[in-house]
């Protein structure tokens, strides 16, 4: 199931936020919702989870028949 | 697909979110226009305007209104003098409104999502999860 994470610093009230398990396209859509009521974020980075789904390769078996 | 980003500037970009914020929070009175000008305590000041003021005097603030400005970006900024920022909820209206504002905005996210929140504390860190 899609999730994202927020993260509030009771201290200073700084916010995180992690998107998680959410396609490629509607994460980018996630992420512009976020940002049209934040504004932009001081920091933006695809985490290691991106990277690695990214670049799974799709595998074809041949079949015998 | 993960994406993660931080959200550390003092910056309100939503008013109607930001007004909520300030009214969960205790503030009364709160003006919203555009260019108020802004009332300080001291004289030789220099005039300053706000978008959106909580007046002098009604949530410990003595030494002046505290504003809200739009940058150049569209949000907007705190104006508030330094000795009320020291004081007004015991040093913390800032932290304090900031965090009724990013909850007001996860609760605006899970809405447009249609998706609910799950609230946790840990430790000097609220968790919210919004599953959609």
């Amino acid at each position: 199931m899609p999730e994202i994470n927020f993260t509030l610093d009771e201290q200073t009230g700084e916010l995180e936020m992690k998107i998680a398990g959410v396609p490629g396209a509607q994460c980018a859509d996630v992420a512009k919702l976020v940002t049209e009521i934040l504004g932009e974020p001081e920091r933006a980075e695809n985490t290691q989870e991106f990277y690695v789904r990214a670049n799974v390769k799709p595998q074809v078996q041949n079949r015998k028949g | 697909m993960s994406k993660y980003m931080t959200f550390t500037e003092i910056a309100f970009k939503d008013r109607a979110l930001l007004v909520a914020a300030l009214e969960e929070i205790g503030c009364i009175e709160i003006q919203q226009g555009n260019a108020l000008p802004l009332g300080c305590y001291y004289s030789e000041q220099t005039p300053q305007t706000a978008d959106v003021i909580v007046p002098r005097n009604t949530i410990g603030n003595a030494y002046g209104d505290i504003g809200f400005q739009r940058n150049e970006a569209g949000a907007l900024t705190p104006i508030i003098d330094d000795l009320d920022r020291a004081r007004v909820m015991g040093g913390r209206f800032i932290p304090q409104l900031r965090l009724a504002y990013h909850e007001r905005v996860v609760q605006t996210v899970a809405a447009r999502l249609r998706g609910t929140v799950h609230r946790t504390v840990e430790g000097g860190v609220i968790k919210l999860k919004v599953r959609y």
